[in-house]
């Protein structure tokens, strides 16, 4: 699964670290889903559209 | 369970089940080596010999029952899942050694393994592995 989420967090000039921090996950968490190493569960993919303000389909795309 | 394993990176839980972990470690490795020298040496009688027998397994439970309450309170999913993986890595390494040290044994002279120091094995191919994958995805 693609993602925009360095892309977000770039455009609000946060760390990966910050990141982590507001989303009460750790560092390596962020950087494997920003990487797509790593797929968020539901709970977290929506954290993360609540924090940026947006839909979990402006933040994560399919990637067929 | 973090990055580097480094103490000032561990959360609360995590040092606390890395100490837990450590101590049921050495203890289990301790306890099966005087277990091991007690048969050889002390030729217990049969209540004794199933008493025995069992007390290097105590550790053992107590680390299962380490790792379970780690996984059942860590809320980093994508730490839970690297530990997963890494406990999935030490439980391959040590089928791998023992399907190798069960070929090896049918040849005499050959250096035998405790089988009770299997969990070790396994523990620390497990720790070895999450210091892999951490450090994969630093």
């Amino acid at each position: 699964m693609n993602n925009r989420l360095r892309v977000l967090r770039a455009e609000r000039g946060w760390s990966q670290a910050d990141l982590a921090a507001q989303l009460q996950v750790s560092r390596q968490s962020v950087n494997a889903i920003e990487t797509g190493r790593f797929d968020p569960s539901l709970p977290l993919a929506f954290k993360l559209a609540r924090l940026f303000s947006t839909s979990i389909e402006q933040i994560f795309t399919d990637e067929a | 369970m973090n990055l580097t394993l480094c103490n000032r990176q561990l959360s609360p839980l995590q040092r606390r089940s890395m100490q837990l972990f450590g101590a049921n470690l050495g203890l289990t490795a301790a306890l099966s080596l005087f277990a091991h020298d007690f048969f050889k040496d002390a030729h217990p009688s049969a209540p004794w010999l199933y008493v025995a027998a069992m007390v290097p397994t105590l550790p053992v439970i107590g680390i299962v029952t380490t790792v379970a309450r780690y996984l059942a309170c860590e809320t980093d999913e994508f730490i839970r899942m690297v530990v997963v993986q890494s406990l999935l890595w030490g439980l391959g390494i040590t089928f791998v050694a023992d399907t190798w040290l069960g070929g090896l044994y049918a040849y005499p002279g050959v250096f035998r393994m405790i089988p009770m120091l299997n969990i070790d094995l396994f523990c620390v191919a497990s720790m070895v592995a999450l210091r892999i994958q951490l450090w994969r995805n630093r």
